[in-house]
Formats: C-alpha cells, sequence, structure tokens
C-alpha cells in the first residue's frame, strides 16, 4: 500500500488481487473511491506514478474565479453591456449596505 | 465494436439513467468513468462496481464548464489509456411556462427567467456539446474506434411548460446527423454517434413526483409502466455492438401516445 499526501488530501493506493485501488480521506473523516480495479497488473511502484498521474488530472490545484458574465453580453450599437452573472450560485443580492463599509451620503 | 475492453465515460453517471449506464456497461466488462455533480452519488456507483470486480474511475465535475470536461477526459484516458464510448447522460429541469397570466387582469403577471432557461439549456446542450466534442477530439488523436451517445428525449417533439428542456433536446436529438456528416466530410470512419431520446423513465426524478400526475401519463404508455432505466441502458449497449446503427436517435418509450391512442 502507498499513501499519497497532495494538495492537503491524503490518498492510498491499495492491491486487490492484480489490481489497485485508489481511496481517499474526506474532510468529515470518512473515505471516498477514486478508483477501483485500476492498472492491472502493475507493480506497486509503476501503480504509485499512474497514481499520482492519475490524482493530480482529476483533483488539479488553482483558483477558480468568478467574474462578470462575458458569455451573454447585452449590447447596444457597437457597445457590450456586461452584467454580473446573476445565474451563478455565488451571486449574492446586496439590499441593504454594508455594515462594515457604510454608503456616505 | 466490443462492450468488454472498451473505456466508456457517462455523464451524469451517479444516479438515474448515467448510473444503470455505467453497471451495465461496467458488467458487460467496460472500464468506466463515473462524472457526475454530486460526490457521494460517485462513491456509491464506483462502490457498486468494485463490488462487482469492475473497473471504475470516479470524476466530480460540471459539464457546462470547458476546464471540467477537459479534466474527466483527461483523467478517463489517464486512468485506462484509452477513451471509445462516450455518453452524455448530466441532465436538469427547470420547468415553467414561458409566461403566465394574472387571473383577475388577464395581464402577464410573470417569465420564464433567463436563470431557469440558461441552466437547462447549459447542462442539457452545451455540457452535451462539450462532451462530444472533447471526447471526439480525444477519440480521433488516439486512433481509437468510438461511439459518442447525446441523450435526448421524447419531449424533443416540444412539450408545453418546458420550452427550455424541448429546445435542448431537440437539439441534442440533431447531433448525430452533423457529427457523423462532417466525421464523413473529415474522413473519420471508426467514430459513430447515436443519440437515445427516453420516455418516461423510472428514475428518482420522476418515481418522486405526484403518484396522480404520474398515474395520468402512464395511461398513455403502451407498455403500462414506466421505462427502467436499466433497458435504456441495455439499448446503448447494442449501440455499441451494432455497427450498422450510426448517425440516428432512437426513441424508447415503451409506447408513449397522446390522448386517444396516436404514437407519439
Amino acid at each position: 500500500m502507498q499513501n499519497i499526501f497532495y494538495n492537503d488530501m491524503q490518498f492510498s493506493v491499495k492491491p486487490r488481487g492484480e489490481r489497485w485501488d485508489i481511496t481517499y480521506s474526506l474532510p468529515n473523516g470518512s473515505s471516498a473511491i477514486a478508483g477501483a480495479g485500476l492498472f492491472a497488473g502493475l507493480p506497486e511502484s509503476e501503480a504509485g506514478a499512474r497514481a499520482l498521474a492519475l490524482i493530480k488530472t482529476i483533483f488539479p490545484v488553482g483558483i477558480k474565479t468568478v467574474g462578470p458574465d462575458v458569455t451573454h453580453p447585452n449590447t447596444i450599437g457597437d457597445l457590450k453591456i456586461i452584467g454580473p452573472d446573476v445565474t451563478h450560485p455565488n451571486f449574492i443580492y446586496w439590499n441593504k449596505d454594508s455594515v462594515s463599509c457604510p454608503r456616505e451620503l | 465494436m466490443e462492450i468488454k475492453g472498451s473505456v466508456a465515460l457517462v455523464t451524469g453517471g451517479g444516479n438515474g439513467i448515467g448510473e444503470a449506464v455505467v453497471k451495465h456497461l461496467a458488467k458487460h466488462g467496460a472500464k468506466v468513468a463515473v462524472v457526475d455533480m454530486v460526490q457521494k452519488n460517485i462513491d456509491r456507483v464506483v462502490k457498486d462496481i468494485k463490488e462487482m470486480g469492475g473497473e471504475a474511475v470516479g470524476i466530480q465535475a460540471n459539464v457546462t464548464s470547458e476546464a471540467d470536461t477537459a479534466r474527466y477526459i483527461k483523467g478517463t484516458i489517464e486512468a485506462f489509456g484509452q477513451l471509445n464510448i462516450a455518453v452524455s447522460c448530466a441532465g436538469i429541469i427547470r420547468d415553467g411556462m414561458m409566461l403566465t397570466l394574472d387571473k383577475e387582469t388577464g395581464k402577464v403577471s410573470r417569465k420564464l427567467g433567463l436563470d431557469k432557461w440558461q441552466a437547462v439549456l447549459d447542462t442539457n446542450l452545451t455540457g452535451t456539446f462539450l462532451t462530444m466534442r472533447d471526447a471526439a477530439e480525444a477519440m480521433v488523436n488516439g486512433g481509437w474506434e468510438g461511439l459518442l451517445v447525446p441523450i435526448s428525449s421524447v419531449n424533443k417533439i416540444g412539450q408545453v411548460g418546458q420550452i427550455n428542456y424541448s429546445s435542448a433536446k431537440v437539439a441534442d436529438a440533431l447531433m448525430p446527423k452533423i457529427i457523423v456528416g462532417e466525421f464523413l466530410m473529415r474522413g473519420i470512419r471508426n467514430i459513430r454517434c447515436v443519440a437515445i431520446a427516453p420516455g418516461y423513465t423510472a428514475t428518482p426524478m420522476l418515481t418522486g413526483m405526484n403518484q396522480e400526475a404520474l398515474k395520468a401519463i402512464l395511461e398513455d404508455v403502451h407498455l403500462g409502466r414506466l421505462v427502467a432505466p436499466e433497458e435504456i441502458a441495455s439499448l446503448i449497449g447494442h449501440c455499441i455492438e451494432n455497427q450498422a446503427l450510426n448517425a440516428t436517435t432512437i426513441e424508447i418509450t415503451g409506447g408513449l401516445c397522446y390522448p386517444k391512442g396516436i404514437a407519439k
């Protein structure tokens, strides 16, 4: 069995017969299966390398930014009006002033 | 193409029709990638396949994202070395009439929101396009034999209350004609495309609906019951094995009829 620590996540590559299973720990303490029955016949070192490559593909490290909705601009003549992406789940309609930064009248 | 030894990717593979497709293909010897938005559904399906002795990889992703699509295509190839079958089961509904009138004034009181329109088009049409496009790219570049399976719906004929869903599904149903025509023009002969248009199917979404409404729907189904997800999975299995099936959309409805017995 091999343990791989990657991007703050703990993965285990365990043999099952001639194949390999990849499991990982979830924040709540339980475990999830990333793959089952993979890399048939490969030795442990090779299976570990293949598992790491797969993990890096499935769980990439990066920052996802949520910007304005550039896909659906409204146009007035040649002018593109780009509004916020109101369909995004993180979009919040503010109907009152911020407490920490109140509007100055 | 034989199912045994092939590699399949199924979006929406965590429940409903997608889960049945994944399990059918795994049972018949395919290596499968289970792509879904819900991690606990992925875990359940991958665990089931593991217990069947099959080979599976689970990838949490959003099919409307181009970056996620590239990630699950690459992940599948990373795990199994090739890709032969892509089935786009991921789909959502956000039903509503285009206009709602005020009963007293007769004026429009509400319009179908752009959010409901866009979300359904993004998942059911753009998501399908991205999966078909990137799977085809991988198959062509890898030189692998392949089958692309967009999932349409019998409601492609136009269902009231589903202007968003029906619009997306009729477009999905057109894909095989266009994709295979373009493959012919480009000299790509080893990849086929067959869409499936299911009727009312016993998925969690439908079995959880109002039972009276469900009973009324079943009165118009010649089969007298909902189509089982496993029956759709079995049809997809047949499409994989029968090379003559190509550039078409196959309906599987149990004999869905309009009232008074005209088959839809």
